[in-house]
Protein backbone atom coordinates (compact mmCIF):
# COMPACT_ATOMS: atom_id res chain seq x y z
CA UNK A 1 0.00 0.00 0.00
CA UNK A 2 2.80 2.34 1.00
CA UNK A 3 4.69 1.39 -2.15
CA UNK A 4 1.66 2.03 -4.34
CA UNK A 5 1.25 5.44 -2.71
CA UNK A 6 4.91 6.14 -3.39
CA UNK A 7 4.52 5.20 -7.06
CA UNK A 8 1.38 7.32 -7.29
CA UNK A 9 3.13 10.26 -5.66
CA UNK A 10 6.20 9.99 -7.88
CA UNK A 11 4.21 9.63 -11.12
CA UNK A 12 1.89 12.55 -10.33
CA UNK A 13 4.82 14.76 -9.37
CA UNK A 14 6.74 13.75 -12.49
CA UNK A 15 3.74 14.58 -14.66
CA UNK A 16 3.28 17.97 -12.97
CA UNK A 17 6.99 18.65 -13.28
CA UNK A 18 6.97 17.79 -16.98
CA UNK A 19 4.30 20.40 -17.71
CA UNK A 20 5.55 23.00 -15.26
CA UNK A 21 8.78 23.02 -17.23
CA UNK A 22 6.94 22.50 -20.54
CA UNK A 23 9.30 24.28 -22.95
CA UNK A 24 12.32 22.35 -21.82
CA UNK A 25 10.44 19.06 -21.54
CA UNK A 26 9.03 19.33 -25.03
CA UNK A 27 12.44 20.24 -26.44
CA UNK A 28 13.99 17.21 -24.73
CA UNK A 29 11.17 15.01 -26.01
CA UNK A 30 11.70 16.34 -29.53
CA UNK A 31 15.35 15.35 -29.42
CA UNK A 32 14.29 11.92 -28.20
CA UNK A 33 11.98 11.65 -31.23
CA UNK A 34 14.80 12.77 -33.52
CA UNK A 35 17.09 10.13 -32.09
CA UNK A 36 14.49 7.40 -32.30
CA UNK A 37 13.48 8.29 -35.87
CA UNK A 38 17.12 8.06 -36.85
CA UNK A 39 17.41 4.78 -35.00
CA UNK A 40 14.31 3.45 -36.74
CA UNK A 41 15.55 4.49 -40.16
CA UNK A 42 18.87 2.83 -39.55
CA UNK A 43 17.16 -0.25 -38.16
CA UNK A 44 14.89 -0.53 -41.21
CA UNK A 45 17.69 -0.03 -43.74
CA UNK A 46 20.04 -2.45 -42.00
CA UNK A 47 17.28 -5.03 -41.58
CA UNK A 48 16.46 -4.71 -45.28
CA UNK A 49 20.07 -5.04 -46.35
CA UNK A 50 20.61 -7.94 -43.96
CA UNK A 51 17.62 -9.73 -45.46
CA UNK A 52 19.08 -9.11 -48.89
CA UNK A 53 22.42 -10.40 -47.69
CA UNK A 54 20.87 -13.54 -46.25
CA UNK A 55 19.07 -14.13 -49.49
CA UNK A 56 22.27 -13.77 -51.47
CA UNK A 57 24.17 -15.85 -48.95
CA UNK A 58 21.71 -18.65 -49.55
CA UNK A 59 22.38 -18.34 -53.27
CA UNK A 60 26.08 -17.85 -53.07
CA UNK A 61 27.80 -20.95 -53.97
CA UNK A 62 29.89 -22.03 -56.90
CA UNK A 63 28.34 -23.44 -60.03
CA UNK A 64 30.64 -25.32 -62.40
CA UNK A 65 29.33 -26.18 -65.84
CA UNK A 66 30.80 -29.38 -67.14
CA UNK A 67 32.18 -30.13 -70.57
CA UNK A 68 30.00 -32.18 -72.87
CA UNK A 69 30.81 -35.85 -72.73
CA UNK A 70 32.04 -35.94 -69.21
CA UNK A 71 31.44 -39.52 -68.10
CA UNK A 72 29.58 -40.53 -65.01
CA UNK A 73 32.78 -41.83 -63.50
CA UNK A 74 34.52 -38.53 -64.11
CA UNK A 75 31.58 -36.66 -62.57
CA UNK A 76 31.72 -38.89 -59.48
CA UNK A 77 35.44 -38.34 -59.18
CA UNK A 78 34.99 -34.58 -59.52
CA UNK A 79 32.26 -34.55 -56.90
CA UNK A 80 34.45 -36.51 -54.47
CA UNK A 81 37.29 -34.09 -55.13
CA UNK A 82 35.11 -31.03 -54.51
CA UNK A 83 33.58 -32.51 -51.39
CA UNK A 84 37.09 -32.80 -50.01
CA UNK A 85 37.78 -29.07 -50.44
CA UNK A 86 37.67 -26.86 -47.31
CA UNK A 87 34.51 -24.81 -46.84
CA UNK A 88 32.28 -26.99 -49.01
CA UNK A 89 28.93 -27.92 -47.49
CA UNK A 90 27.43 -30.09 -50.19
CA UNK A 91 27.68 -30.81 -53.89
CA UNK A 92 24.73 -31.49 -56.21
CA UNK A 93 24.85 -32.78 -59.74
CA UNK A 94 22.41 -31.16 -62.14
CA UNK A 95 22.07 -33.14 -65.33
CA UNK A 96 21.08 -31.64 -68.69
CA UNK A 97 17.44 -32.70 -68.30
CA UNK A 98 17.13 -31.11 -64.90
CA UNK A 99 18.80 -27.95 -66.13
CA UNK A 100 16.26 -27.76 -68.93
CA UNK A 101 13.39 -28.33 -66.53
CA UNK A 102 14.63 -25.48 -64.31
CA UNK A 103 14.82 -23.15 -67.28
CA UNK A 104 11.26 -24.05 -68.30
CA UNK A 105 10.15 -23.46 -64.71
CA UNK A 106 11.79 -20.05 -64.64
CA UNK A 107 9.97 -19.08 -67.85
CA UNK A 108 6.67 -20.36 -66.52
CA UNK A 109 7.06 -18.22 -63.39
CA UNK A 110 7.36 -15.19 -65.63
CA UNK A 111 4.26 -16.35 -67.54
CA UNK A 112 6.14 -17.23 -70.69
CA UNK A 113 6.70 -20.41 -72.64
CA UNK A 114 10.16 -21.64 -73.42
CA UNK A 115 10.44 -22.08 -77.20
CA UNK A 116 13.45 -23.14 -79.23
CA UNK A 117 11.68 -23.06 -82.60
CA UNK A 118 12.04 -26.80 -83.04
CA UNK A 119 15.81 -26.89 -82.47
CA UNK A 120 17.15 -29.74 -80.37
CA UNK A 121 18.94 -28.01 -77.55
CA UNK A 122 20.84 -29.74 -74.79
CA UNK A 123 22.01 -27.76 -71.79
CA UNK A 124 25.31 -28.33 -70.05
CA UNK A 125 25.35 -30.48 -66.97
CA UNK A 126 26.72 -28.78 -63.92
CA UNK A 127 27.61 -29.29 -60.31
CA UNK A 128 26.27 -26.83 -57.73
CA UNK A 129 28.45 -26.41 -54.72
CA UNK A 130 26.94 -25.04 -51.48
CA UNK A 131 29.42 -23.43 -49.15
CA UNK A 132 29.68 -23.40 -45.39
CA UNK A 133 30.77 -19.76 -45.53
CA UNK A 134 30.42 -17.50 -48.56
CA UNK A 135 34.06 -16.47 -48.02
CA UNK A 136 35.22 -19.95 -49.11
CA UNK A 137 33.96 -19.26 -52.66
CA UNK A 138 37.14 -17.95 -54.32
CA UNK A 139 39.29 -20.87 -53.11
CA UNK A 140 36.79 -23.44 -54.35
CA UNK A 141 36.51 -21.64 -57.69
CA UNK A 142 40.32 -21.59 -58.04
CA UNK A 143 40.55 -25.30 -57.31
CA UNK A 144 37.96 -26.04 -60.00
CA UNK A 145 39.60 -23.82 -62.56
CA UNK A 146 42.36 -26.36 -63.24
CA UNK A 147 40.03 -29.31 -63.81
CA UNK A 148 39.54 -30.40 -67.40
CA UNK A 149 35.94 -31.46 -66.84
CA UNK A 150 34.99 -27.93 -65.91
CA UNK A 151 33.96 -25.64 -68.71
CA UNK A 152 32.90 -22.51 -66.87
CA UNK A 153 32.59 -21.32 -63.28
CA UNK A 154 30.07 -18.81 -61.94
CA UNK A 155 29.78 -17.40 -58.49
CA UNK A 156 27.73 -14.55 -56.90
CA UNK A 157 30.75 -13.64 -54.84
CA UNK A 158 31.14 -10.11 -56.16
CA UNK A 159 27.50 -9.17 -55.49
CA UNK A 160 27.81 -10.56 -52.00
CA UNK A 161 30.99 -8.68 -51.26
CA UNK A 162 29.59 -5.44 -52.65
CA UNK A 163 26.54 -5.75 -50.43
CA UNK A 164 28.61 -6.49 -47.35
CA UNK A 165 30.66 -3.39 -48.10
CA UNK A 166 27.53 -1.24 -48.40
CA UNK A 167 26.07 -2.65 -45.20
CA UNK A 168 29.26 -2.06 -43.28
CA UNK A 169 29.48 1.56 -44.42
CA UNK A 170 25.83 2.25 -43.62
CA UNK A 171 26.11 0.52 -40.28
CA UNK A 172 29.26 2.43 -39.29
CA UNK A 173 27.98 5.82 -40.39
CA UNK A 174 24.59 5.09 -38.83
CA UNK A 175 26.03 4.05 -35.51
CA UNK A 176 28.29 7.11 -35.35
CA UNK A 177 25.37 9.41 -36.17
CA UNK A 178 23.21 7.60 -33.66
CA UNK A 179 25.85 7.86 -30.95
CA UNK A 180 26.16 11.62 -31.56
CA UNK A 181 22.41 12.12 -31.46
CA UNK A 182 22.21 9.84 -28.42
CA UNK A 183 24.75 12.02 -26.62
CA UNK A 184 22.73 15.11 -27.52
CA UNK A 185 19.62 13.48 -26.11
CA UNK A 186 21.47 12.55 -22.95
CA UNK A 187 22.68 16.12 -22.61
CA UNK A 188 19.16 17.50 -23.16
CA UNK A 189 17.64 15.17 -20.56
CA UNK A 190 20.40 15.90 -18.04
CA UNK A 191 19.78 19.63 -18.53
CA UNK A 192 16.01 19.38 -18.41
CA UNK A 193 16.17 17.56 -15.11
CA UNK A 194 18.83 19.91 -13.80
CA UNK A 195 16.55 22.86 -14.49
CA UNK A 196 13.65 20.99 -12.90
CA UNK A 197 15.73 20.33 -9.78
CA UNK A 198 16.83 23.97 -9.52
CA UNK A 199 13.36 25.32 -10.11
CA UNK A 200 12.09 23.20 -7.26
CA UNK A 201 14.94 23.78 -4.84
CA UNK A 202 12.53 25.18 -2.23
CA UNK A 203 10.33 22.14 -2.39
CA UNK A 204 13.30 19.82 -2.15
CA UNK A 205 14.58 21.65 0.90
CA UNK A 206 11.19 21.43 2.58
CA UNK A 207 10.95 17.75 1.71
CA UNK A 208 14.29 17.12 3.37
CA UNK A 209 13.36 19.10 6.47
CA UNK A 210 10.08 17.30 6.99
CA UNK A 211 11.78 13.93 6.64
CA UNK A 212 11.03 12.80 3.11
CA UNK A 213 13.20 9.86 2.16
CA UNK A 214 15.68 10.07 -0.70
CA UNK A 215 13.46 7.99 -2.96
CA UNK A 216 10.54 10.41 -2.52
CA UNK A 217 12.85 13.28 -3.42
CA UNK A 218 14.65 11.66 -6.34
CA UNK A 219 12.22 9.42 -8.16
CA UNK A 220 9.84 12.14 -9.35
CA UNK A 221 12.78 13.72 -11.20
CA UNK A 222 13.98 10.43 -12.63
CA UNK A 223 10.44 9.65 -13.79
CA UNK A 224 10.14 13.14 -15.28
CA UNK A 225 13.14 12.37 -17.49
CA UNK A 226 11.80 8.93 -18.33
CA UNK A 227 8.52 10.60 -19.29
CA UNK A 228 10.40 12.53 -22.02
CA UNK A 229 11.71 9.20 -23.29
CA UNK A 230 8.34 7.49 -23.08
CA UNK A 231 6.44 10.25 -24.89
CA UNK A 232 9.22 10.44 -27.49
CA UNK A 233 9.06 6.68 -28.02
CA UNK A 234 5.27 6.64 -28.41
CA UNK A 235 5.39 9.51 -30.93
CA UNK A 236 8.11 7.70 -32.90
CA UNK A 237 6.23 4.39 -32.89
CA UNK A 238 3.17 6.13 -34.29
CA UNK A 239 5.30 7.79 -37.00
CA UNK A 240 6.98 4.50 -37.92
CA UNK A 241 3.66 2.63 -37.96
CA UNK A 242 2.33 5.19 -40.45
CA UNK A 243 5.28 4.89 -42.84
CA UNK A 244 5.65 1.13 -42.41
CA UNK A 245 2.64 0.38 -44.69
CA UNK A 246 4.35 1.60 -47.87
CA UNK A 247 7.76 0.28 -46.73
CA UNK A 248 6.73 -3.29 -45.98
CA UNK A 249 6.12 -4.42 -49.61
CA UNK A 250 9.47 -2.90 -50.60
CA UNK A 251 11.19 -4.89 -47.89
CA UNK A 252 9.58 -8.09 -49.12
CA UNK A 253 10.07 -7.55 -52.85
CA UNK A 254 13.31 -5.64 -53.11
CA UNK A 255 15.18 -6.82 -50.06
CA UNK A 256 13.70 -10.33 -50.08
CA UNK A 257 12.68 -10.02 -46.43
CA UNK A 258 10.80 -13.20 -45.52
CA UNK A 259 7.11 -12.39 -44.93
CA UNK A 260 7.22 -14.05 -41.50
CA UNK A 261 9.92 -11.57 -40.49
CA UNK A 262 8.19 -8.56 -42.04
CA UNK A 263 4.93 -9.35 -40.23
CA UNK A 264 6.64 -9.11 -36.86
CA UNK A 265 9.02 -6.35 -37.86
CA UNK A 266 6.92 -3.45 -36.59
CA UNK A 267 6.52 -5.11 -33.19
CA UNK A 268 10.25 -5.74 -32.96
CA UNK A 269 11.07 -2.20 -34.04
CA UNK A 270 8.56 -0.76 -31.55
CA UNK A 271 10.22 -2.70 -28.75
CA UNK A 272 13.63 -1.38 -29.85
CA UNK A 273 12.29 2.21 -29.99
CA UNK A 274 10.67 1.93 -26.57
CA UNK A 275 13.77 0.34 -25.05
CA UNK A 276 16.12 2.96 -26.51
CA UNK A 277 13.85 5.88 -25.54
CA UNK A 278 13.37 4.70 -21.98
CA UNK A 279 16.99 3.61 -21.62
CA UNK A 280 18.59 6.87 -22.72
CA UNK A 281 16.13 9.06 -20.81
CA UNK A 282 16.47 6.99 -17.63
CA UNK A 283 20.25 7.19 -17.87
CA UNK A 284 20.14 10.96 -18.46
CA UNK A 285 17.80 11.72 -15.58
CA UNK A 286 19.68 9.38 -13.28
CA UNK A 287 22.96 11.12 -14.08
CA UNK A 288 21.33 14.50 -13.51
CA UNK A 289 19.75 13.54 -10.21
CA UNK A 290 23.01 11.99 -9.05
CA UNK A 291 24.99 15.13 -9.80
CA UNK A 292 22.41 17.80 -8.91
CA UNK A 293 20.69 16.37 -5.87
CA UNK A 294 23.21 15.84 -3.14
CA UNK A 295 22.57 13.16 -0.59
CA UNK A 296 20.85 13.65 2.74
CA UNK A 297 23.34 15.56 4.84
CA UNK B 1 13.02 23.57 52.69
CA UNK B 2 13.89 24.66 49.20
CA UNK B 3 16.16 21.64 48.81
CA UNK B 4 13.39 19.32 49.93
CA UNK B 5 11.04 20.75 47.30
CA UNK B 6 13.62 20.75 44.57
CA UNK B 7 14.87 17.21 44.97
CA UNK B 8 11.73 15.29 44.05
CA UNK B 9 11.15 17.59 41.07
CA UNK B 10 14.56 16.87 39.61
CA UNK B 11 14.32 13.15 40.24
CA UNK B 12 10.90 12.96 38.58
CA UNK B 13 12.23 14.65 35.47
CA UNK B 14 15.23 12.33 35.36
CA UNK B 15 13.15 9.22 35.84
CA UNK B 16 10.43 10.04 33.36
CA UNK B 17 12.43 11.47 30.53
CA UNK B 18 15.35 10.64 28.38
CA UNK B 19 16.91 13.88 27.11
CA UNK B 20 15.68 14.95 23.69
CA UNK B 21 19.03 16.54 22.99
CA UNK B 22 22.39 15.63 24.41
CA UNK B 23 25.60 17.26 23.23
CA UNK B 24 28.87 16.07 24.72
CA UNK B 25 32.11 17.98 24.02
CA UNK B 26 30.77 18.99 20.64
CA UNK B 27 33.02 20.87 18.28
CA UNK B 28 32.43 21.94 14.73
CA UNK B 29 35.21 23.33 12.59
CA UNK B 30 34.47 24.11 8.96
CA UNK B 31 36.89 23.00 6.25
CA UNK B 32 38.09 26.61 5.90
CA UNK B 33 39.27 26.44 9.51
CA UNK B 34 36.49 28.54 11.01
CA UNK B 35 35.49 27.23 14.41
CA UNK B 36 31.69 27.34 14.61
CA UNK B 37 31.29 25.44 17.87
CA UNK B 38 33.76 24.33 20.55
CA UNK B 39 33.37 22.21 23.69
CA UNK B 40 29.61 22.46 23.81
CA UNK B 41 27.94 20.36 26.50
CA UNK B 42 24.16 20.59 26.67
CA UNK B 43 21.35 18.31 27.80
CA UNK B 44 17.78 19.25 27.05
CA UNK B 45 15.17 17.03 28.70
CA UNK B 46 11.86 16.26 27.07
CA UNK B 47 9.24 18.93 27.66
CA UNK B 48 11.75 21.76 28.12
CA UNK B 49 11.34 25.24 26.62
CA UNK B 50 14.76 26.63 25.77
CA UNK B 51 15.95 29.87 24.21
CA UNK B 52 19.15 29.83 22.20
CA UNK B 53 20.66 33.30 22.14
CA UNK B 54 23.83 34.96 21.00
CA UNK B 55 25.09 37.48 18.46
CA UNK B 56 25.07 36.66 14.75
CA UNK B 57 27.87 34.27 13.91
CA UNK B 58 27.99 32.89 17.46
CA UNK B 59 27.14 29.39 16.26
CA UNK B 60 23.35 29.24 16.66
CA UNK B 61 22.78 28.10 13.06
CA UNK B 62 25.46 25.43 13.32
CA UNK B 63 23.91 24.27 16.59
CA UNK B 64 20.57 23.81 14.81
CA UNK B 65 22.12 22.23 11.72
CA UNK B 66 23.70 19.59 13.91
CA UNK B 67 20.37 18.79 15.53
CA UNK B 68 18.67 18.15 12.19
CA UNK B 69 21.80 16.40 10.94
CA UNK B 70 22.43 18.79 8.10
CA UNK B 71 25.96 18.66 9.42
CA UNK B 72 28.02 16.31 11.51
CA UNK B 73 30.20 17.52 14.39
CA UNK B 74 33.95 17.36 13.83
CA UNK B 75 34.34 16.27 17.45
CA UNK B 76 32.12 15.13 20.29
CA UNK B 77 28.78 13.44 20.28
CA UNK B 78 25.30 14.72 19.39
CA UNK B 79 22.36 12.56 20.42
CA UNK B 80 18.90 13.62 19.24
CA UNK B 81 15.76 11.73 20.27
CA UNK B 82 17.92 8.84 21.39
CA UNK B 83 19.93 8.61 18.17
CA UNK B 84 23.62 9.46 17.80
CA UNK B 85 23.52 11.53 14.61
CA UNK B 86 27.03 10.51 13.56
CA UNK B 87 26.12 6.82 13.68
CA UNK B 88 22.82 7.22 11.88
CA UNK B 89 22.57 5.34 8.61
CA UNK B 90 21.75 7.53 5.65
CA UNK B 91 18.34 6.01 5.16
CA UNK B 92 17.48 6.67 8.81
CA UNK B 93 18.14 10.41 8.56
CA UNK B 94 14.61 11.17 7.26
CA UNK B 95 13.16 9.23 10.20
CA UNK B 96 15.16 11.41 12.60
CA UNK B 97 13.90 14.54 10.86
CA UNK B 98 10.31 13.44 11.36
CA UNK B 99 11.03 13.49 15.10
CA UNK B 100 12.03 17.17 14.82
CA UNK B 101 9.82 19.95 13.52
CA UNK B 102 11.52 23.13 12.36
CA UNK B 103 10.33 26.62 11.47
CA UNK B 104 12.31 29.54 10.11
CA UNK B 105 12.21 33.30 10.09
CA UNK B 106 11.21 33.29 6.40
CA UNK B 107 8.43 30.67 6.85
CA UNK B 108 9.50 28.66 3.74
CA UNK B 109 6.00 27.92 2.50
CA UNK B 110 5.32 26.83 -1.06
CA UNK B 111 3.67 29.85 -2.67
CA UNK B 112 1.67 27.88 -5.26
CA UNK B 113 0.06 25.63 -2.68
CA UNK B 114 -2.81 26.51 -0.38
CA UNK B 115 -2.51 26.48 3.39
CA UNK B 116 -4.03 22.99 3.49
CA UNK B 117 -1.73 21.74 0.72
CA UNK B 118 1.36 23.17 2.38
CA UNK B 119 0.66 21.19 5.53
CA UNK B 120 -0.51 18.12 3.60
CA UNK B 121 2.67 18.20 1.52
CA UNK B 122 4.78 17.33 4.56
CA UNK B 123 2.64 14.24 5.08
CA UNK B 124 2.47 13.21 1.43
CA UNK B 125 6.22 13.31 0.89
CA UNK B 126 6.67 10.85 3.71
CA UNK B 127 4.19 8.40 2.21
CA UNK B 128 1.08 9.23 4.21
CA UNK B 129 -2.25 8.24 2.68
CA UNK B 130 -5.22 10.43 1.84
CA UNK B 131 -7.11 9.37 4.96
CA UNK B 132 -4.31 10.44 7.26
CA UNK B 133 -3.96 13.75 5.39
CA UNK B 134 -7.68 14.49 5.67
CA UNK B 135 -7.66 13.65 9.37
CA UNK B 136 -4.40 15.26 10.44
CA UNK B 137 -4.27 18.55 8.48
CA UNK B 138 -7.54 20.00 9.85
CA UNK B 139 -6.44 19.06 13.39
CA UNK B 140 -3.23 21.03 12.99
CA UNK B 141 -4.88 23.98 11.26
CA UNK B 142 -7.31 24.11 14.12
CA UNK B 143 -4.44 24.01 16.64
CA UNK B 144 -2.80 27.04 15.02
CA UNK B 145 -6.17 28.76 14.50
CA UNK B 146 -6.22 28.74 10.72
CA UNK B 147 -8.98 26.29 9.90
CA UNK B 148 -10.89 29.09 8.17
CA UNK B 149 -7.92 29.82 5.92
CA UNK B 150 -7.33 26.29 4.61
CA UNK B 151 -7.99 27.28 0.99
CA UNK B 152 -5.96 30.48 1.02
CA UNK B 153 -2.58 30.88 -0.61
CA UNK B 154 0.32 32.01 1.58
CA UNK B 155 0.37 35.37 -0.23
CA UNK B 156 -3.17 36.03 1.03
CA UNK B 157 -2.04 35.65 4.65
CA UNK B 158 -0.27 37.98 7.09
CA UNK B 159 3.25 37.17 8.25
CA UNK B 160 1.99 35.82 11.56
CA UNK B 161 -0.51 33.59 9.80
CA UNK B 162 2.17 32.29 7.46
CA UNK B 163 4.34 31.42 10.45
CA UNK B 164 1.38 29.56 11.95
CA UNK B 165 1.10 27.50 8.76
CA UNK B 166 4.81 26.74 9.03
CA UNK B 167 4.32 25.65 12.65
CA UNK B 168 1.39 23.42 11.68
CA UNK B 169 3.57 21.85 9.00
CA UNK B 170 6.43 21.35 11.46
CA UNK B 171 4.09 19.50 13.84
CA UNK B 172 2.60 17.23 11.23
CA UNK B 173 4.64 14.17 12.25
CA UNK B 174 4.00 14.82 15.94
CA UNK B 175 7.69 15.51 16.63
CA UNK B 176 9.42 15.18 19.98
CA UNK B 177 10.94 18.61 19.49
CA UNK B 178 10.11 21.83 17.69
CA UNK B 179 13.03 23.99 16.63
CA UNK B 180 12.15 27.59 15.88
CA UNK B 181 14.96 29.52 14.21
CA UNK B 182 14.18 33.23 14.72
CA UNK B 183 10.45 32.60 14.28
CA UNK B 184 9.54 36.19 15.13
CA UNK B 185 12.33 37.83 13.17
CA UNK B 186 9.98 39.07 10.44
CA UNK B 187 7.01 39.86 12.65
CA UNK B 188 5.75 42.91 14.50
CA UNK B 189 5.73 42.79 18.34
CA UNK B 190 2.05 41.93 18.74
CA UNK B 191 2.22 39.12 16.19
CA UNK B 192 5.47 37.92 17.73
CA UNK B 193 3.72 37.47 21.04
CA UNK B 194 0.93 35.53 19.40
CA UNK B 195 3.50 33.13 17.94
CA UNK B 196 5.17 32.79 21.34
CA UNK B 197 1.79 32.00 22.91
CA UNK B 198 1.33 29.29 20.32
CA UNK B 199 4.79 27.85 21.04
CA UNK B 200 3.99 27.84 24.77
CA UNK B 201 0.75 26.04 24.04
CA UNK B 202 2.61 23.43 21.96
CA UNK B 203 5.21 23.06 24.70
CA UNK B 204 2.37 22.58 27.18
CA UNK B 205 1.23 19.59 25.14
CA UNK B 206 4.60 17.93 25.76
CA UNK B 207 6.67 18.98 22.77
CA UNK B 208 10.15 20.22 23.60
CA UNK B 209 10.72 23.68 22.12
CA UNK B 210 14.08 25.18 21.21
CA UNK B 211 13.87 28.75 19.97
CA UNK B 212 16.82 30.65 18.59
CA UNK B 213 16.17 34.36 18.86
CA UNK B 214 17.53 37.87 19.08
CA UNK B 215 14.35 39.14 20.67
CA UNK B 216 15.42 40.32 24.13
CA UNK B 217 11.97 41.44 25.16
CA UNK B 218 10.51 37.98 24.69
CA UNK B 219 13.36 36.14 26.39
CA UNK B 220 13.33 38.54 29.35
CA UNK B 221 9.58 38.28 29.77
CA UNK B 222 9.39 34.51 29.49
CA UNK B 223 12.07 33.63 32.06
CA UNK B 224 12.82 30.22 30.63
CA UNK B 225 16.07 28.31 30.25
CA UNK B 226 18.58 30.26 28.17
CA UNK B 227 21.56 28.87 26.26
CA UNK B 228 23.93 31.65 25.25
CA UNK B 229 26.55 31.10 22.57
CA UNK B 230 29.50 33.38 21.89
CA UNK B 231 32.24 32.62 19.39
CA UNK B 232 31.06 29.03 19.23
CA UNK B 233 31.23 28.45 22.97
CA UNK B 234 28.36 27.93 25.33
CA UNK B 235 28.94 30.82 27.74
CA UNK B 236 25.74 30.49 29.73
CA UNK B 237 23.19 27.74 30.43
CA UNK B 238 20.76 29.15 32.93
CA UNK B 239 17.19 28.32 33.95
CA UNK B 240 14.64 31.12 34.34
CA UNK B 241 17.07 33.55 32.81
CA UNK B 242 17.10 36.78 30.87
CA UNK B 243 18.63 37.57 27.47
CA UNK B 244 21.72 39.19 28.98
CA UNK B 245 23.75 37.94 31.93
CA UNK B 246 22.26 39.51 35.05
CA UNK B 247 25.10 38.96 37.50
Amino acid sequence: MRFIRFIGFAVVRAWQGFWRNAMMSVAATATVVLMLVLLSGLFIVIAGLNSGLEFIESKVGVTARLEDGTSNAEVSALISYVEGLPGVASVDYVGPEEAMERLRQAYRERGEQLEFGGADITLYASIEIALVEPEAGPAVADALMDRDEVREITTKQSAYEALIGVINVIRTVGIIALALVGLTVLFMIVNTIRIAVYSRANEIEIMRLVGASDSFIRWPFILEGILCGLIGAVVTIVLVAVVWDPIQPIMVRVFQMPTTVSAQFLATLSAVILGAGLGVSALGSWISVRSNLSSTT
Amino acid sequence: MIGALARPRVSRVEAATQPVISMVDVGMTYPNGKVALADVNVTIPAGDFVFLVGPSGAGKSTFIRLLIREQLPTSGRVVVAGRDIARLRRRDVPKLRRRIGIVFQDFRLLPAKTVFENVAFALEVTGAGGGEVRRRVPQLLSLVGLQEHADHLPTQLSGGEQQRVAIARALVHDPAMLIADEPTGNLDPVTSWEIIQLLIQINGMGTTVLMATHNQEIVNAMRRRVLALEHGRLVRDEAGAAYEREY
